[in-house]
């Protein structure tokens, strides 16, 4: 059974002419122990998604499971008793500023009445966790962001939570410090086994950490599945929007002049190869141009070997001449090399 | 009357006028803070909206500080005279510094609580803080800092009050002023007990923002 299963879940805000409607109709299910991530544009109603998980917002219709339990149903006493099974952490970090560290990741412990002694001693292993042995006693003013992130992750694992939820947890932190969160939420899940949940309009931090995703746009989920197979294969025109970011209307990187001086019809079509991991990684396009004889160019790439293996998008301009263009094409079918026709 | 004589007076008056005020302040604060957490967390954006009680308790707290202190002073003499047992002097004007503190302390407590970041009370909800929780854990060790600021302007704007309680029946560095300096048109007992007033003051503000800085851990 999916640890967080979220079915027809809608909601508005407001009622009337002002209604808006940040979830519509949206099905979820969100296995035991995976890294999941959740990827819109701003606006799309991620943060409502992820805030109905816990309840912080209350559903116009729809269920929320977690773990067995129906939050939807809950109130009061037992839902606040449910949340503790949901660690959350957010952009903000959202620390007690008037408590240092350890007081911080006590917190949760407090508030579920653990003795004193027990939550401090709980609170320094979390810390060391972490990564901030040493720095119990610092108040959060006196952190840098990835420090005050680390502290917000050991607060939410204070009370042993199967599931811990990410709201754009890295998305105020530099690229470096990203990483080294990301690594530390993968560590975490594999030592732990709890079940992550990340929220984010990045996909690198997708790509770095999730093992499923799904992608949200205007209030729908408009595809969800495997990484590699959502972001190398997109289907919905929403999820190509997001993935594909060069197809609308500019090549990324050119100026939009250079954009169409490049896609210029009688210089040949445009082409993007997919690399979804089951070519080695190899000088390909060097490999096409010396066994065709004939030139193309490079007009956007996005590629990088993981293990050996390369993933990633490259469009390139064949040349105008048709027969030469369909020795190029016939010779990347014959290497497995997947390619769609470039839309402008 | 000479230098000497007049500062003689002045041990009596301060001490009536440090009285009167930090228990004014006090009792303020016993009505006022619970009241200002209430208009906090009864908002319409507040952890548990009461949209009526909401209503009534903020048109009470504009009424009551709608009305100029001098006219309150004799509007609850009855009452002053029921609680107290006499209308005159430091005890009773206790009375109506309380009754017109209360509502401004439950403003600038109001305001203090309403500082505090919305991200952190929501995160808190998310640990599964209970309303009562986040009232004690959260919103009034957060606001700490800043309740001391309000405390220090509350106390200060009280003592003023106080000298014009002086200045009608209650004691203390008024009633000094205004019972030797204005009437037997002896300026300079006036302008002793302004000064002291005026060091008075000094004091209490200087207390409340230092007490503020070490207790506010967000600096440093
Ligand atoms: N409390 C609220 N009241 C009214 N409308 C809201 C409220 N919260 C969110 N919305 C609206 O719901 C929609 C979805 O918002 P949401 O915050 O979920 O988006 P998001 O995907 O998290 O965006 P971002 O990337 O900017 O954080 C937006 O149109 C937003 O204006
Ligand atoms: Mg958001």
């Amino acid at each position: 059974m999916a640890m967080i299963e979220l079915s027809h879940l809608s909601k508005t805000y407001g009622s009337g002419e002002n209604a808006v409607h940040a979830l519509d109709d949206v099905s979820l299910e969100i296995e035991q122990g995976e890294i999941f991530g959740i990827i819109g544009l701003s606006g799309a109603g991620k943060s409502t998604l992820v805030r109905c998980i816990n309840l912080l917002e209350t559903p116009t219709s729809g269920t929320v499971t977690v773990d067995g339990k129906t939050m939807t149903s809950l109130n009061g006493k037992a839902l606040r008793e449910a949340r503790r099974n949901i660690g959350m952490i957010f952009q903000g970090f959202d620390l007690l500023m008037q408590r240092t560290a350890l007081e911080n990741v006590r917190f949760p412990l407090e508030l579920a009445h653990v003795p004193k002694a027990e939550a401090n001693e709980r609170a320094k292993e979390l810390l060391k966790t972490v990564g901030l042995e040493g720095r119990e006693g610092a108040y959060p003013a006196q952190l840098s962001g990835g420090m005050k992130q680390r502290v917000a992750i050991a607060r939410a694992l204070a009370s042993n939570p199967k599931v811990l939820l990410c709201d754009e947890a890295t998305s105020a932190l530099d690229p470096t410090t990203t990483e080294s969160i990301l690594e530390l939420l993968k560590e975490l899940n594999r030592t732990l086994g709890v079940t992550v949940v990340v929220i984010t309009h990045e996909m690198r931090v997708v790509e770095r950490i999730c093992s499923r995703v799904a992608i949200i746009a205007d209030s729908h989920i408009a595809e969800q599945g495997e990484v590699q197979e959502v972001f190398l294969h997109p289907q919905t025109e929403a999820a190509k929007k997001l993935v594909l970011p060069s197809r609308a209307g500019k090549l990324e990187g050119f100026a939009e002049a250079e954009a169409r001086d490049a896609a210029d019809p009688c210089r040949g079509e445009l082409i993007r190869l997919a690399f979804d991991g089951m070519t080695t990684d190899r000088p390909v396009i060097a490999d096409m141009i010396l066994s065709c004889g004939a030139p193309v160019s490079i007009v956007y790439a996005d590629t990088r070997s993981i293990e050996g293996k390369l993933y990633g998008h490259t469009v390139l301009q064949l040349p105008g001449d048709e027969a030469t263009a369909d020795k190029l094409k016939r010779w990347l079918r014959d290497q497995g090399i997947s390619y769609t026709k470039e839309v402008q | 009357m000479s230098f000497g004589q007049i500062l003689s007076l002045v041990p009596e008056a301060l001490w009536e006028s440090i009285y009167m005020t930090i228990g004014s302040t006090a009792l303020a604060y016993v009505i006022g803070l619970p009241l200002g957490f209430v208009l906090v967390v009864t908002a319409k954006d507040g952890i548990h909206p009461m949209r009526a009680l909401n209503m009534v308790l903020g048109a009470v707290v504009n009424f009551l500080r709608s009305i100029p202190f001098v006219i309150l002073l004799f509007f609850v003499t009855p009452l002053t005279r029921f609680i107290m047992g006499r209308a005159i002097g430091s005890e009773a004007a206790i009375v109506p510094l309380v009754i017109s503190a209360f509502p401004f302390v439950a403003r600038m407590v109001e305001q203090s609580a309403k500082e505090v970041d919305r991200g952190v009370v929501e995160a808190s909800q998310a640990m599964g803080a209970s309303n009562w929780q986040i009232i004690t854990k959260v919103l009034l060790p957060e606001a700490k800092p800043s309740l001391l600021n309000g405390a220090a302007v509350s106390a200060t704007t009280i003592l003023g009050y106080s000298a014009m309680a002086g200045c009608f029946g209650g004691g203390g560095l008024g009633s000094v002023a205004i019972n030797y300096g204005y009437q037997r048109y002896d300026f300079l007992v006036m302008f002793v007990m302004i000064i002291v007033n005026v060091v008075l003051v000094q004091a209490l503000q200087e207390s409340g923002t230092r007490g503020a800085r070490l207790a506010d851990k967000r600096i440093r």
